[in-house]
């Protein structure tokens, strides 16, 4: 593991590494097969949402937990607008704004109440969601789910549906992870930061810590429309059912077992949220919920940093024990929150391959 | 008789060493300053007796080792701590605090006779029964604060800067209530006081602490006469 | 005028079942200082216990309080093994907690009785009463005066008894609390036992109304969580009022509001609490909303 992170740590070497997986990330979909395809498609999706959830919470530690109020959102937004053939670049812009529209309006009046009672308004949004859904049968196509298809592969690509799809989402996927990369770490990253530790103290350096928390919250619902826009994409079909308050906490869940405030734990969150159910439903449905429940509350005994910080204590435990004398002048161990994309990615990519082999 | 014996207790905050070894004897009856600048461990030392902070070496109380007790164990005991910052309960109203200070014991009769001792003592709190402790002045919770501890009945009383914040005239009255309290109840303490006068109203012998270690030990007729003492500790 | 009515008392009857949860999380959070979204969860989980005494063929009111009983139990444990970690930690991190227990609980439920609606018998007569020419169901009047009668107990436990007082000192203060000999670890187990009491009754009380799901109070939480932004986390009684208005006036809305109806008579409250932050940012009853940062 030390040899590992002195690799990484080289520029030229990790420069290859990055280079290595997108490769990887290209050439994939046309060896693997369909279903793996899809699957890695619907991380994808996933991981934007997470993402999305994990700068408004994990960076800016304003509990959010109707993150998939924005993604079915994005999504019936993307379903409206290629039904009424609006250009998809187009559409891909509504299927952002609307959702970062409603979400500032939200954020305007929730982030007032300070403290966890965001947390108690926003867990209103799927709540809420459903039946407002179901009513506007006009736009939403009601209990029945609306559907529309535009990620068919075109004729001129010569590829499968499944193939193109994934290009999409990667596309999509990539770009919000580079941005979310360089908000988090940008200005506005330290300002999120510094009004979860202490809103006080954000205060006194002239971070107003309202607007802060509006524009953590409204990137957040912006990030989930792009994941709506992504999952329609994906599955060509949404429904009332695609915002259900569960669906909200296992976005939540899946955004703390990943590693709250970490880029690479949302593309964990992602992964985790599409392979435990799958994993589950496989046994036994009826196991889903509690399992979800059961892995939540592990981690926050065992891993409060989420599944991306497990590398970090198995190291510092390898350390201690093996050379606890010889390495005194040693740095400590509280080393960079973010860890390189490529890491989770590579992590994503070794669940795929355990999960197709159970 | 020995009350309170501390044998090289150490007490650290994260990799900050606090206590360093520091002795205190207190017997029964008795009172004992802790004297010593800003961070010399004075606060540490009454919350290592208390069980609020964690502690190495040896706390005996009553001949028995009290040390690793949780705080209400210790409260058990007969040890009533009245921590720096006063610490009553906000919320409730004076009465209820008085009740909760009694909350160990058993004898109702004697418990109603005690709060109207500590009315008694502290006449301004007589008005105040009803009210809120958080409506109070700084004074009269300080008072509060006392009188509540009082009700516990404890064997040893630890005073934790009875008069931080405190106007001096209102500083001397809860000092010379205390003093009161001490000769018609006879309960040990250990007081910890930045004001020099008002420590040596109240203690018998006191000690000086210095980066957790003690310095000095003394009488106060002892430790009051010396100039250093009083420049580098007390302020005058 | 009738149907009026008979819709108040309706909305009163669902509105102590929210201000009952709303009771609870209020209990939490004075205790501990967390907002414990796992009440409803534990609630259902209550209410299924009942249920599985009841199968047992233990009479029905027996078999809740077997339940209840439970329930004090379920959350002292609770409190104990899983929230005494994280108490005074990270708030934000406390709140994935419950959530993490609100998942778990629903999960057992689930597990246990699965997915599909459970009969829940009623305590109260199906029958109606005229009150002043409308008919008025006996068992929405029971359930008020049931939950009415379980707060007046509790405010008697806080205001009258030693273990009141004790409960009310370590919400104050624990630390300070303890100097007295207060044991606060247990005082807490308590504090989180009677919420999880509070909860079951709720539970039961609206079992045979809604049947038996593992979901079945997560809307009724929500509106719980509403009473409470709108009451205040440090009043109780502001709490209860909020929780009996937002009952009634969802009941009003959903028949009278046809463009809301009984579908989205949930945007009420949220509806409420919009308004009123933007026109008096500072709360609704002139304070700033206490939750602690």
């Amino acid at each position: 593991m030390p040899a590992m992170s002195s690799v990484l740590a080289n520029k030229s070497t990790r420069v290859i590494l990055i280079a290595v997986v997108a490769i990887a990330l290209v050439v994939a979909p046309l060896i693997l097969p369909a279903f793996t395809n899809q699957t890695l498609v619907r991380i994808g999706v996933y991981a934007v949402a997470v993402l999305g959830l994990n700068i408004v919470m994990g960076y800016t530690g304003q509990v959010n937990l109707g993150q998939i109020f924005f993604v079915g959102l994005g999504a019936y937004v993307t379903a409206y607008g290629v039904n009424h053939d609006w250009n998809i670049i187009l559409v891909f812009v509504a299927a952002c704004v609307v959702p970062g529209l409603v979400g500032l309006l939200v954020a305007l009046a929730a982030a007032r109440l300070g403290g966890l009672a965001i947390a108690m308004v926003t867990i209103a949004l799927p709540i809420v969601g459903v039946p407002l859904a179901k009513r506007l049968d006009e736009f939403t196509g009601g209990s029945q789910g609306t559907s529309a298809r535009f990620t068919d592969a075109p004729d001129w690509s010569g590829l499968y549906n499944d193939q193109w799809q994934f290009y999409i989402v990667l596309l999509v996927t990539a770009a919000a992870f580079l941005l979310g990369r360089s908000l988090v770490r940008g200005k506005y990253g330290r300002a999120f930061g510094v009004v979860r530790e202490n809103e006080a103290v954000a205060a006194s350096m002239g971070i107003s810590p309202y607007r802060t928390k509006v524009l953590a919250f409204t990137v957040a619902s912006i990030f989930g429309g792009a994941s709506g826009f992504l999952y329609l994409a994906a599955v060509q079909y949404t429904s009332p059912e695609t915002l259900s308050f569960g669906h909200s906490i296992s976005l939540v869940a899946a955004m703390v077992i990943g590693g709250a405030g970490s880029i690479a734990g949302a593309l964990i969150g992602g992964a985790y949220y599409v392979f435990v159910p799958q994993l589950t439903n496989a046994i036994d449905p009826n196991l889903t919920t509690i399992s979800q429940g059961a892995i939540l509350l592990v981690v926050l005994f065992l891993l409060p940093q989420g599944l991306v910080s497990l590398p970090r204590v198995v190291r510092r435990l390898f350390r201690r024990r093996t050379s606890r004398s010889s390495l005194p002048g040693n740095p400590p161990q509280n080393s960079p929150v973010h860890q390189p994309a490529t890491d989770a990615a590579r992590e994503g990519l070794e669940k795929t391959e355990r999960q197709d082999r159970s | 008789m020995t009350l309170l014996e501390l044998t090289g207790v150490t007490a650290s905050y994260g990799p900050v060493q606090v206590l360093d070894g520091v002795e205190l004897t207190v017997p029964e009856g008795g009172s004992v300053g802790i004297l010593g600048a800003n961070g010399a461990g004075k606060t540490t030392t009454l919350r290592a007796i208390s069980g609020t902070v964690r502690t190495g070496g040896r706390i005996k109380f009553e001949g028995r080792d009290i040390r690793g007790l949780r705080p209400d164990q210790v409260a058990a005991r007969g040890v009533a701590h009245v921590p720096e910052g006063r610490g009553t309960l906000g919320q409730l109203s004076v009465r209820e605090n008085l009740l909760v200070g009694a909350y160990l014991r058993k004898d109702r009769g004697a418990i109603s006779r005690d709060i109207d001792y500590c009315l008694d003592l502290f006449p301004q709190l007589q008005d105040r029964v009803g009210s809120r402790a958080a409506s109070l002045s700084g004074g009269e919770q300080q008072m509060l604060a006392v009188a509540r501890a009082f009700m516990a009945k404890p064997k040893l009383l630890l005073l934790d800067e009875a008069s931080l914040g405190l106007a001096p005239s209102t500083s001397k009255a809860v000092y010379e209530a205390i003093r009161r309290l001490r000769l018609e109840s006879g309960i040990a303490m250990v007081v910890v006081e930045q004001n020099a006068n008002l420590a040596f109203s109240l203690v018998d012998t006191a000690t000086v602490l210095e980066t957790g270690r003690n310095v000095l030990t003394g009488s106060s007729a002892e430790l009051k006469g010396m100039d250093e003492i009083r420049r580098a500790y007390l302020g005058g | 005028m009738g149907t009026f009515i008979q819709l108040v008392v309706d909305g009163l009857s669902t509105g102590s079942i929210y201000a009952a949860l709303a009771l609870a999380i209020v209990l939490v959070n004075q205790a501990t200082g967390l907002i414990n979204f796992a009440q409803g969860g534990m609630a259902v989980l209550s209410a299924y216990t009942a249920y599985a005494f009841l199968q047992l063929g233990l009479p029905l009111i027996v078999a809740i309080l077997v339940a209840v009983v439970i329930s004090f139990l379920m959350g002292a444990v609770i409190e104990r093994l899983l929230v005494r970690r994280f108490e005074g930690g990270d708030p934000d991190t406390a709140v994935v907690v419950t959530i993490g227990l609100l998942t778990l609980v629903t999960g057992i439920s689930a597990v246990l009785w699965g997915y599909n609606n459970l009969a829940f018998p009623s305590l109260f007569p199906l029958t109606s009463v005229e009150i002043l020419g409308a008919v008025v169901s006996v068992r929405s009047l029971a359930t008020t005066v049931t939950i009415v009668a379980i707060m007046v107990v509790l405010q008697v436990l806080f205001l009258r008894t030693k273990l009141g007082l004790a409960l009310r000192a370590v919400a104050d203060n624990p630390g300070s609390a303890a100097f007295s000999g207060l044991p606060v670890g247990r005082l807490l187990m308590v504090g989180w036992g009677l919420a999880a009491v509070l909860g079951a009754i709720a539970g039961v009380l609206v079992a045979p109304q809604l049947t038996l799901t593992p979901g079945m109070l997560d809307t009724a939480l929500v509106y719980a969580l509403a009473a409470v932004i709108l009451g205040g986390l440090s009043s109780p009684i502001g709490c209860v009022v909020a929780a009996s208005a937002i009952g009634v006036l969802e009941n009003l809305v959903a028949v009278y509001v046809p463009l809301i109806g009984h579908d989205l008579k949930i945007a009420v409250p949220f509806v409420l609490i919009f308004v009123i932050l933007v026109i008096r940012p500072q709360g609704l009853f002139g304070r700033k909303v206490v939750v602690r940062v």
